[in-house]
């Protein structure tokens, strides 16, 4: 009996519908990337490693680092506590609401981050609704400003970035046999085990995907950053996009973005990989 | 009012949005008996058992399981195993991670995890595939670690939502005996929902004939198939010749019916003048009687069916003749020929027309 062996990529004439996607990304994206590169490794004298040993020696660099992992990873936290529920929602729902909820979760996306973020400077404001609610709820003793201060930027970008968590998640619950978390209760399982054996590991993919985009989007947004929290708070993408634009540094530029790129990839790759390890042997 | 039932489920009625799904059901089962629901879809016999598994709260009614209220426990605190129809086995989990499940969800001490895993595989004949994906199993391979899963834990009560519907017969018929042979050595009480007459007939101890939220006769297989309760039993178990008529008289305890074939004799009471349905069932009837015979008939087909020739018969609107019989030694009568038909009177079922 022969064996047919696995169709070769090259072989395989579906591999060409691929095509236009890499060149396109080969000719916007990768060419681009490699100049910036090889830019910050560019000195007056030839190749060197000098921009970035002078970047890692100043306190305020690490402390610009420092602040762009820390809210990239409250406002993924954030989406991740709100998106989670809502997507077990939204694949559970009824046709009707269903698409309901479906076009209230990708309609705000053609508003774009920036009306949103402009929006959000109102709802901060220290007379805005947040500050009024919670000072109406007795929580805050008097009205406070939100707007510039951390908190409001990771609330603001978790607004804005919570449909890129809810629709991985959700297309991966919608695929859940509901029988399977039935079967748990009926072998003995509590609610709680049945969520930690049954469904967490079914969802992991989702999570993992919905982290992934959430965490990159929000470790390199520019445009949120700058109005709600302004200049006072740098982090790696407003560092780099002042450097081009204000202070002319192409230098400084092209190195925080090889870092910000290197951080970002690599705790996305490493997360996945370790949610992978913990999911066993998922799909 | 109380019972030594090991299951006894007492007025167990559901509906949803407004149209009622069970109509207060009473069902009692026996320790180590395998019980049947049997019925068309819609007739509620899986809503009955997700209601007794506690996946679906009745809306009135009681549920005792060995002496124990069980209606208002969720279903992690009832000791009610499932088999699910599509067996719901945990794709995220190999064979042995799936029979190990609930032992360890009722946190079993380690040590003895193992080995009662590796007793169940056997038991089901996987061992081998221990470790494999159940997403790499066949259809009845996945069937088994269903049941294994199931009956790791020992579940006082095993309910069995239609587990052999998606395999092919000659394995459905294999599994069917395997899975009795496994409840009976582990002397596990089940119920077992089928729309499958025949799996029904062999595999119960006794079966519940539902139909339209209610059960219509519960009873041991023969009985099920001899004396039908209703109409309803009669045409949802097995096949039967049946005759529309007109009670015409009774003497003592039969009734003479006029039927499109003459007046036949059935046993029973009827007012004179009532509608009734004649039944008898196909192989009771015997072809070219020696002697007395019940009627004369045209033949308007006849169907080998290997061990046994079926004869259908001309017959009027709502009328339906066919006989069963032993291969003929001498061929198929040709159609079109006119056969003698007779059967005991004994055997004759009847019922009101509907």
């Amino acid at each position: 009996m022969t064996v047919k062996s696995a169709p070769s990529p090259w072989r395989d004439p579906v591999a060409l519908l691929a095509a236009p996607a890499v060149i396109y990304l080969l000719v916007v994206y990768a060419f681009p990337l490699l100049w910036l590169f090889m830019k910050s490794l560019t000195g007056p004298g030839g190749l060197t490693l000098q921009p970035y040993v002078s970047f890692l020696s100043d306190p305020f660099n690490w402390r610009v680092v420092g602040n762009t992992l820390r809210v990239a990873a409250w406002v993924t936290v954030v989406c991740f506590a709100i998106g989670y529920p809502a997507a077990f929602a939204l694949a559970r729902a009824g046709a009707v609401l269903q698409i309901v909820m479906l076009v209230s979760i990708i309609l705000p996306l053609s508003v774009g981050a920036v009306v949103k973020a402009f929006a959000w400077q109102i709802v901060l404001r220290r007379d805005g609704i947040v500050s009024q609610t919670l000072v109406g709820l007795g929580l805050w003793d008097e009205p406070q400003r939100l707007l510039f201060t951390e908190t409001g930027l990771v609330l603001g970008a978790a607004n804005i970035f919570l449909p890129f968590m809810i629709l991985p998640i959700y297309s991966v619950v919608k695929l859940i046999d509901p029988r399977l978390s039935e079967a748990g209760a009926t072998l003995g399982a509590t609610p709680l085990y049945r969520f930690t054996h049954v469904t967490l590991p079914l969802t992991l993919p989702g999570i993992v995907s919905g982290v992934a985009f959430v965490f990159s989007m929000s470790v390199s947004m520019f445009v949120i950053p700058s109005l709600l929290i302004g200049d006072r708070f740098q982090t790696l993408a407003t560092l780099t996009g002042r450097s081009f634009l204000l202070m002319r540094n192409e230098q400084l530029g092209s190195t925080t973005a090889v870092i910000l790129l290197v951080l970002a990839v690599s705790i996305v790759v490493g997360s996945t990989w370790v949610a992978r390890r913990i999911g066993g042997n998922q799909a | 009012m109380t019972s030594d039932s090991f299951l006894d489920v007492a007025g167990a009625e559901k509906s949803f949005g407004g149209v009622t799904v069970l109509g207060g059901v009473d069902l009692q089962v026996a320790t180590g008996e395998f019980i049947s629901l049997l019925g068309p879809s819609g007739c509620g016999k899986t809503t009955l058992l997700r209601i007794v598994a506690g996946l679906l709260a009745a809306d009135r009614g009681a549920i005792r399981l060995d002496g124990e209220e069980i209606g208002s426990r969720p279903p992690h605190r009832r000791d009610v195993g499932v088999v699910f129809q599509n067996y719901a086995l945990f794709p995220h989990l190999t064979v042995a991670e799936n029979i190990a499940f609930g032992l360890k969800a009722r946190r079993h001490p380690t040590a003895e995890i193992a080995p009662t895993v590796r007793r169940f595989l056997s038991l089901v004949h996987l061992t081998d595939f221990a470790d494999r994906s159940v997403r790499a199993l066949s259809g009845g391979q996945q069937q088994r670690v269903a049941v294994a899963r199931a009956l790791a834990v020992k579940p006082k009560l095993l309910l069995l939502d239609e587990p052999f519907s998606a395999l092919d017969r000659k394995l459905r018929e294999n599994m069917q005996i395997e899975l009795r042979r496994l409840l009976r050595e582990l002397g596990i009480t089940a119920v077992f929902v089928t729309h499958d007459q025949d799996e029904a007939l062999t595999m119960s101890d006794r079966i519940a004939v539902m139909n339209r939220g209610a059960i219509e006769q519960l009873a041991v297989p023969a009985a099920i198939y001899r004396s039908p309760a209703t109409a309803f039993v009669l045409e949802f178990v097995g096949l039967s010749s049946r005759l529309t008529g007109t009670v015409v008289g009774q003497d003592y305890d039969h009734v003479i019916v006029d039927t499109a074939y003459g007046p036949l004799r059935a046993p029973g009471s009827f007012v004179v003048g009532a509608s009734v349905v004649l039944a008898v069932r196909p192989e009771r009837i015997k072809v070219n009687p020696p002697g007395d015979y019940a009627l004369v008939a045209r033949l308007r087909d006849a169907v080998f069916q290997g061990s046994k020739v079926q004869l259908h018969f001309e017959a009027k609107d709502g009328d339906h003749l066919m006989v069963e019989t032993a291969d003929l030694s001498d061929g198929l009568p040709a159609p079109g020929s006119e056969m003698r038909l007779g059967w005991a009177v004994a055997d004759t079922l009847i019922y009101p027309a509907s």
